[in-house]
């Protein structure tokens, strides 16, 4: 069964200020749609009055990792494609992995991949033929 | 003279810092006016600040809302209008009546304005060109709150919640 590692959406912004217009209109159009595509997410959406810090939308995982991003100037729908991004990944950190092991011929019969061992019509291209 | 409608003026509480205190939402511009004001201003607002220990509401009172809703006879009460400014120049289709007279237009849409206690703007008075146009204008509706308001007062899925400071 699928756990969703996102736990909780905070959208910090300005109810005024000029670069949290994306923001806005993400709350007021699809925020309650993304909200009902996400259910097992929580969505918290606090304006707070006067000149404060830029917008942010901050996700927290299930283990304990908070990733903050800036939302400023960002469109409504760049907000959503962010939100479903976070909304996708797990709370590990996002730096290079480093393995303590290396080897110069990684594979002698031809590395796997998914349409090894699979009748290549599928893949054929021809005057007739598209691949299925 | 000059100085002296100029004071009269300031102490209006029509000067920059006045109107800035005022939109910023704050019912009446408290004593953190602009400085100018303060010598002209200091016999007055011993007598303000006794009002409004009594009933707030005499100095500013608080802003209307702006919010609208077409009545149901609104067709029938603009026909009637239409006829009693227009009298007997009126074509077939009364929505068709063209505004071009000033005095005519005026007296319509003051009419129209003090029954329905919802005026046309002046931004929008060129495009009142027949009586069709002033019924479309009246028959929609105008709100008041901002959207956050509307949203937390409407029904949200439950893993939406909505954090208003004010």
């Amino acid at each position: 069964r699928y756990v969703r590692q996102l736990q909780r959406l905070q959208l910090l912004f300005s109810p005024t200020a000029a670069d949290a217009r994306g923001a806005r209109q993400f709350v007021e159009e699809a925020a309650q749609d993304f909200a009902r595509q996400h259910p097992d997410v929580v969505l918290y959406v606090s304006p707070h009055s006067g000149p404060g810090p830029a917008p942010v939308l901050r996700a927290e995982y299930l283990n304990g990792t908070v990733r903050e991003e800036l939302i400023a100037s960002k469109t409504s729908e760049e907000i959503v494609q962010l939100a479903t991004k976070m909304a996708n990944q797990s709370g590990l950190d996002i730096i290079r992995i480093r393995k303590p092991f290396h080897t110069d011929n990684p594979s002698v019969q031809g590395q796997w991949h998914p349409l090894t061992n699979k009748p290549s019509i599928l893949t054929v291209q021809g005057p007739r033929l598209q691949p299925q | 003279m000059a100085a002296v409608r100029v004071a009269a003026w300031r102490r209006s509480g029509l000067c920059a810092a006045g109107l800035r205190a005022f939109w910023s939402g704050r019912r009446c511009p408290q004593s953190t006016g602009c400085r100018k004001e303060e010598r002209e201003v200091e016999a007055d607002r011993a007598v303000p600040e006794k009002e409004e220990r009594s009933e707030p509401s005499l100095i500013c009172p608080p802003p209307c809302s702006r919010s609208y809703l077409p009545p149901e006879d609104l067709q029938s009460r603009l026909e009637s209008h239409v006829r009693e400014v227009f009298g007997p120049s009126l074509p077939e289709d009364w929505q068709q009546t063209p505004l071009q007279e000033n005095r005519l237009k005026h007296r319509l849409l003051a009419r129209l304005a003090a029954e329905l206690g919802h005026a046309v703007p002046n931004s929008q008075l060129h495009r009142m060109r027949r009586a069709g146009d002033v019924l479309g204008f009246y028959s929609t509706p105008v709100k008041d709150g901002t959207k956050i308001d509307e949203l937390t007062a409407a029904e949200l899925p439950p893993n939406l919640k909505i954090i208003w400071q004010q």
